[in-house]
């Protein structure tokens, strides 16, 4: 699989793995023109239209992650995402032949996702089930969390658990539009433009929902900032 | 000036924190059920077909949109090409039209005009040679002192034919003035 950026560009590092017996070389990547991402999605595309249904397990693999990680963070309940996520691939499955390539196939599944988990928030509006993921035992061990730790002078379990649920709620708070924004931005790493066009929006629109929404978790989270 | 890893005075800022949203990712064993869950259910898209009532609706649809718009051309063809034939003959067929129609009002005038004057020759002949009483029942024995007033003007009238006539008159008079049948009086 080829390395790949946050913002959706992947690279052909051209690495040359020479196998000798059991030691392997790998020489400094060459200077190649940059293979858009949106090309390769878009050549498996075109297979899975041509009647290759087993090539969609590409896209899947290559996008489940992203997209479980959008929503879960929109919902906050693990559960619910595994579902939607699923039924953002299964709504994208039914509608690849009519996918044209007008935009690139990463925006797409974006945005039958967003639209997915906007269509079940306003359904689940009345009732919420908080379900989290565990954090990752690295990072509850990295620099931030000692840091955080020495600040509230707290046992770094209950801390990690209490970040967790506080940062959930926060994020909660905010309205399913600007959510969506930091979300894309601040966790997924999307550009503005990126987020604007999976939200159909303009790019002035996303910075000032953004602006906004970060003034608001700052005034959540200001126990731990600063 | 580089930061130092494990400085414990360093701020925390906002992206720092949401940044730890990262982490929270779900472990292989739930990929794996993941990914059987989501073959099975894309396979039951594939096998899955829809209720014969949206089957139906489709056709029908498909080829209502179809007639739909082939009625849609035709008509505009026929705007096209009927209108033209339309404009060029518009003046004409108003002109024949209400020609026929003044003179079918002439006409129309010229027989109610005969008929008037028909109907007045008649009235005034009948009014001449005719006079029709409705004698009923009611009226009989209202107006028996009318009766008896011109009772002989009647048979007088009889009279002047023979005897007999003016008897079977007279009896026929009597029997019309009980039951109330219309008579023509002379």
């Amino acid at each position: 699989m080829l390395p790949c950026n946050s913002h959706g560009n992947c690279f052909s590092w051209g690495i040359l793995m020479a196998t000798t017996g059991s030691v392997t070389k790998t020489f400094a990547p060459a200077k190649e023109a940059p293979v858009s991402e949106r090309d390769l999605d878009w050549a498996v595309v075109q297979k899975v239209q041509a009647g290759n249904v087993g090539a969609f397990d590409q896209l899947v693999q290559k996008y489940r992650e992203h997209i479980f990680s959008v929503i879960y963070n929109m919902t906050s309940n693990r559960e619910d995402a595994s579902d939607l996520t699923q039924e953002t691939f299964i709504k994208a499955f039914q509608a690849i032949a009519r996918f044209q390539g007008k935009s690139s196939f990463f925006t797409w599944i974006y945005r039958i996702a967003i639209n997915t988990t906007m269509t079940f928030l306003k359904k689940r509006s009345r009732r919420r089930y908080i379900s989290y993921e565990n954090i990752n035992e690295e990072v509850s061990n990295s620099e931030i969390f000692e840091r955080l730790t020495a600040k509230n002078r707290t046992e770094k379990g209950a801390l990690v658990q209490e970040l967790q649920e506080k940062l959930n709620d926060s994020l909660q708070k905010l309205s399913p539009k600007h959510r969506t924004v930091v979300i894309l931005h601040e966790i997924e790493g999307l550009e503005h433009a990126e987020i604007a066009e999976i939200t159909k929006t303009s790019v002035g629109t996303v910075r000032s929902r953004l602006h906004y929404a970060k003034q608001q978790l700052q005034s959540y989270l200001q126990d731990y900032l600063g | 000036m580089a930061k130092q890893p494990n400085e414990p005075q360093a701020e925390i800022n906002l992206e720092d924190l949401l940044r730890l949203k990262r982490s929270e990712r779900p472990s292989d064993e739930f990929w794996s059920d993941f990914d059987r869950e989501l073959h099975q259910r894309m396979l039951q898209t594939l096998v899955k077909k829809d209720p014969w009532y949206l089957q139906v609706l489709r056709g029908l649809s498909g080829r209502m949109a179809q007639s739909a718009g082939i009625a849609a051309a035709a008509a505009l063809v026929a705007m096209l090409v009927v209108r033209p034939v339309f404009i060029g003959t518009a003046p004409a067929g108003v002109s024949v039209a209400e020609n026929a129609a003044v003179e079918s009002v002439a006409a129309r005038v010229e027989v109610a005009m005969s008929e008037l004057s028909y109907s007045e020759a008649t009235s005034s002949a009948s009014a001449r040679d005719y006079g029709i009483d409705v004698i009923s029942a009611g009226e009989t024995s209202r107006d028996a002192g009318f009766k008896r007033d011109f009772e002989m003007e009647s048979i007088q009238l009889a009279s002047y034919d023979t005897v007999a006539y003016s008897t079977d008159s007279a009896q026929s008079r009597a029997s019309f003035a009980t039951s109330g049948v219309a008579s023509l009086v002379f």
